[in-house]
């Protein structure tokens, strides 16, 4: 699903030039469940958000579902994003104004769906997510973990292909952190690819196989014996 | 994806609810003006537009230059209209207007004085739009002593029964009037507002061929399409066919020589221009009209307010944009292109603009009486129910969620989401520089208005207490004594006895409002100079008058020639040549010869608009009085003066005028004017500081934790205060810079208008800036002091 050679990211300010990306190279299969580590400022969020088609590397070669997409323009990259990419964040980034409800249905809207046809989706992911009773409510109005199960929620209701998570528990006391896990492992177990950005050797055992970054290099990849070893 | 974007919208207005009160109390005062100063500019605008034939009516006026006198009048010879629609084949119909004052009309005993009485040819309703009600719809006036009167006028007649048919008395005239048609009242947007139409077919004058004087308002019915300036250039030939044989007569002088050194000519104005583009003189229009210039300044404060609350909201929506910086990246990454984006954030700006209209309406609805009452308009309500014009507040209400909002939509949309998400980027520092742009326009504007505020009022003040040559105060003028008929020297004793009178002259020439002024054509050694104003006045006037005589004597009873002898002022000694050796010279009129007695020192008796004209005055004690008052006391006075009246039994309705009344309402357009610009120059600097506020409130907002740090480190309150305010108050004096050039060129420009004027110095500049200055140091400094007062604590534990 994933194929990414030789990419590059690097940023400039006026002064200098900082390689956050260098010569990255590795592949995601169709199904699979991939964990990136590494340290603070290694260099993982800005390959999440290559993978997400939120930036463009500087060099190199990304493939999705067999397609170069390293250098579509944004309005391409939205249109691609749109019902095959899902996203669940370490601050949920729920937005404040919307119910829960609104929150989910937003990337149906943007899909251009009919509305009895959302709601039944939309009413569908909650239950599945155990947040129906709450489709009402505002983000202020849940926990930390509830939060998270709505961003969740909305990063599966549209059906994608691929979910990005960007450190999904780290806002989240333990218990409330298994559980989005184990969410996200039946997402995969019924065939959805997640890569997730972690710092969490824990959450980290839930991946299939971990890629370990290192000054924005892939420094070693892991296969982990047993799925959901942790469990 | 509209509703749920109004719906969001909604809810991100509520949820900041200060800056939505800030953006829909500015944006709806801002249009509220707008409105209100739209209903004036139409209504300006709609002069005469209820003649079906508007467009084919034009008005032939009369303008000269004779010996250095400019003559411009709106009255012409009577046989002008006729002449030229016999000459020239566009003009298909003439009709006229002749005003004979204020006559007495008399039914069954009960006599009335209507001033809204004129004269008019038959086709009068056949050019003009004022359907006949009642009555000969068709030909009314073609009898003389017919008329057609408007409904109010034969209710008061008549009361309830038919007027057609009735008769009634004009003084002076043996044979009565007989009503034939009644029409509506004139409508108010009309440059001329009678209610009595008379046949000028009883009048003799009408039909005199005299091209030398006259006095009828003439209008052309031309050809539909046809360019009335083409016709205008075509006049100049008709004045010399028709006056080029008469001029040797009447000027001494044949018509090419006469011309050589004078200018004569007929203007043509469209009906439609009259009201707007008339000469103010007093001899150029029926009534009192407007002035373009007001449409136009009245029009640039509307765009201007306006503009400033639209940028208000952009400012503010700009400014608080790291707010709204998580919502763009999330709905970026969700799948939202930059043309959703958009259209959400301009769903915010409508309902905003949506509120404020709502609340513009609201203001109109409330102020448009005392709109109404403060410029001596009467503009409707109804008017804004008109389905033409609740579309166009439609449309408006799109435009300006366009201009104001569509800055802010496409500021936000362009956010990359990564960054956006992660707040990493400039947030309220986005685009200051555009912002202190649009702050330094808003306050080049306010600056300016303030400036132009204090100039209009420093004029209206000079012409207040200007000296005009005479004492206005505490003299009644009684211009129609003369009604008092052989009684009226008894009522003057009998008058003269109430310890509240000091003197009193016998007089209706008056040098502020209705007057018995009249022109008289002057010759010097046989030979025509110009003509010139004449009062007819009696030995007490200059007395009462308060004037002073700089050379001769005055008037007096002893001297048994002074019914042919003339007091002049000093800027006719000059115009005449006479310089300071002017008593004993002989002046000629149609009276005859007239020696020079005295000079009387030059008082104003136009208004200020106008320079001195040369002026004879005349020893003719007849028409009014002009009573001068001991005390300030004018109402028992009148009080007295009208028992007194009633004693006479005379059976004429008492009427009286106080000077100094007639001299203000000589600027009454000024004063208005200046109000209206007081209001809305007010209002524009409230919209400005309004806006100047809500940046101040989220500056605080954003150092909030940095004047924490500051005061913990041992900094003062008023250290704070102007670390906050300066960067504001800054903007504010730049605005100056651009302001007061500006506002020194166009209240010069205004000033033009009047002959005798205030200069634009420096201390009303000065002045200006002070105020503005003050005005937006009391907003930031509000704003700033709060900030810098609050517990460090508060802001420390923010973190």
């Amino acid at each position: 699903m994933i194929q990414i050679q030789n990419l590059k990211k690097s940023f400039r300010t006026e002064e200098v030039e900082t390689l956050a990306l260098n010569n990255v190279n590795f592949s995601v299969e169709e199904g699979e469940f991939a964990a990136i580590m590494g340290p603070s400022g290694c260099g993982k969020s800005t390959l999440l958000n290559i993978i997400g088609m939120l930036d463009n590397p500087t060099e190199g070669s990304y493939k999705f579902a067999g397609h170069e997409v390293g250098g579509l323009k944004e309005r391409q990259r939205t249109e691609l994003r749109k019902g095959n990419l899902g996203f669940v964040f370490q601050s949920f980034n729920l937005i404040d104004e919307l119910t829960v409800f609104e929150n989910v249905e937003l990337p149906l809207i943007y899909l251009k769906m009919g509305k009895s046809e959302r709601r039944e989706k939309v009413m569908k992911v909650l239950e599945r997510m155990k947040i129906a009773h709450r489709e009402k409510h505002f983000p202020h109005q849940l926990s930390g973990g509830q939060q998270q199960r709505v961003a969740i929620a909305r990063a599966v209701v549209t059906n994608p292909k691929l979910i990005l998570a960007d450190e999904p528990t780290g806002n989240l006391d333990s218990k409330n952190g298994i559980e989005v896990m184990n969410l996200l492992t039946e997402l995969n177990q019924e065939g959805t690819t997640i890569v997730m950005v972690t710092h969490s050797d824990r959450d980290s055992h839930y991946a299939h196989r971990v890629i370990n970054l290192f000054d924005g290099q892939v420094v070693t990849e892991s296969q982990n014996r047993a799925m959901g070893a942790m469990i | 994806m509209f509703k749920n974007n109004l719906k969001i919208a909604w809810r991100n207005l509520l949820k900041n609810k200060s800056l939505f009160i800030m953006n829909t109390l500015g944006l709806g005062l801002g249009i509220a003006s707008c409105l209100i100063i739209m209903l004036f500019v139409i209504d300006e605008l709609s002069y005469d537009r209820y003649n079906e034939k508007a467009d084919e009516i034009v008005n032939v006026v009369f303008r000269a230059k004779i010996n250095g006198e400019e003559i411009k009048e709106g009255a012409v010879m009577a046989p002008v209209g006729k002449t030229l629609t016999q000459e020239f084949p566009e003009v298909l119909d003439a009709t006229r207007i002749r005003q004979i004052g204020t006559p007495k009309i008399t039914i069954d005993n009960q006599s009335y004085r209507e001033d809204r009485f004129a004269f008019v040819d038959a086709n009068f309703f056949n050019v003009f739009t004022l359907p006949i009600i009642e009555g000969n719809p068709k030909n009314p006036l073609q009898e003389p002593n017919t008329v057609v009167i408007s409904r109010a006028t034969a209710e008061k007649f008549f009361g309830a029964s038919d007027a057609i048919g009735q008769l009634f008395h004009l003084d002076g005239e043996e044979r009565p009037y007989r009503v034939t048609g009644v029409i509506e009242e004139v409508p108010q947007n009309s440059h001329f507002h009678f209610d009595i139409f008379a046949s000028i077919e009883g009048l003799d004058e009408a039909k005199s061929d005299s091209w030398f004087g006259g006095d009828f308002f003439t209008y052309l019915l031309l050809k539909k399409g046809s360019d009335y300036k083409n016709l205008e250039t075509k006049l100049p030939y008709i004045l010399e066919k028709y006056m080029g044989s008469g001029m040797q007569e009447q000027m001494g002088v044949p018509y090419e020589e006469f011309t050589k050194e004078n200018q004569l000519g007929f203007r043509i104005f469209p009906l439609t221009d009259i009201h707007l583009y008339s000469d103010n003189s007093a001899y150029s229009q029926l009534e009192q009209g407007g002035d373009i210039k007001y449409v136009y300044i009245f029009s640039a404060i509307a765009l201007f307010m306006l503009l400033i609350a639209c940028i208000n909201f952009m400012n503010l929506a700009t400014a608080t944009a790291a707010k709204r910086a998580k919502e763009v990246g999330i709905r970026k990454v969700l799948g939202s292109n930059k043309n959703q984006l958009v259209s959400q954030f301009l769903s915010e700006s409508f309902i905003a603009t949506l509120c404020a209209m709502a609340l513009a309406t609201i203001l109109v609805f409330v102020s448009l009486p005392f709109y109404n009452e403060l410029s001596g308009k009467e503009l409707q309500l109804d008017f804004l129910l008109q389905p033409v014009v609740l579309l166009s507040l439609l449309v408006l209400t799109f435009l300006i969620s366009i201009l104001a909002g569509g800055y802010p939509a496409f500021f936000l949309s362009s956010f990359k989401p990564i960054a956006a998400l992660k707040n990493k980027f400039l947030g309220g520092n986005n685009n200051k520089g555009i912002r202190s742009g649009l702050v330094v326009f808003q306050f080049v504007i306010s600056a300016g208005l303030i400036l132009a505020t204090l100039v209009v009022n420093q004029q209206m003040n000079y012409i207040q207490n200007k000296d005009i040559g005479y004492d206005r105060d505490q003299l009644l003028v009684l211009r129609e004594a003369y009604l008092l008929g052989d009684d009226r020297d008894a009522f003057k004793n009998e008058l003269l006895k109430n310890p509240k009178v000091a003197s009193i002259t016998n007089s209706a020439s008056i040098p502020a409002g209705s007057t018995d002024n009249y022109m008289s054509q002057v010759y010097i050694n046989g030979e025509f100079s110009r003509r010139m104003p004449v009062f007819n006045i009696d030995e007490n006037y200059i007395a009462t008058m308060g004037m002073e005589l700089v050379a001769g004597r005055n008037f007096s009873t002893e001297f048994g020639t002074d019914s042919t002898n003339v007091i002049i002022n000093q800027t006719a000694a000059n115009v005449l040549g006479f310089g300071a050796d002017a008593l004993g010279k002989i002046v000629t009129d149609g009276g005859g010869d007239h020696t020079v007695i005295g000079v009387i020192k030059d008082f104003h008796f136009k208004s200020l608009h106008q320079k001195i004209d040369p002026l004879f005055l005349f020893y003719r004690p007849f028409g009014g009085l002009i009573v001068k008052a001991k005390s300030s006391d004018m109402s028992s006075l009148i009080a007295d003066t009208n028992t007194l009246w009633n004693d006479f039994n005379t059976g004429e309705t008492f009427g009286y005028t106080v000077l100094d009344e007639s001299f203000r309402q000589t600027y009454v357009t000024e004063q208005k004017m200046g109000s209206l610009l007081n209001i809305f120059a007010l209002l524009t600097i409230f919209v400005a500081c309004l806006g100047l506020f809500g940046l101040m409130t989220f500056t605080a907002e954003q150092r909030f934790k940095e004047i924490g740090i500051r005061k913990v480190l041992g900094s003062s309150v008023s250290e704070i205060v102007t670390m906050l305010s300066k960067d504001f108050l800054k903007l504010v004096f730049l605005s100056f810079f651009i302001a007061f050039p500006m506002g020194y060129y166009l209240m010069n420009r205004w000033l033009e208008g009047f002959a005798y004027r205030i200069e634009i110095d420096w201390t009303v500049m000065a002045m200006a800036a002070l105020i503005t200055l003050i005005i937006a140091f009391v907003t930031v400094g509000w704003k700033s002091f709060n900030a810098a007062t609050m517990n460090p604590i508060t802001a420390l534990k923010d973190e």
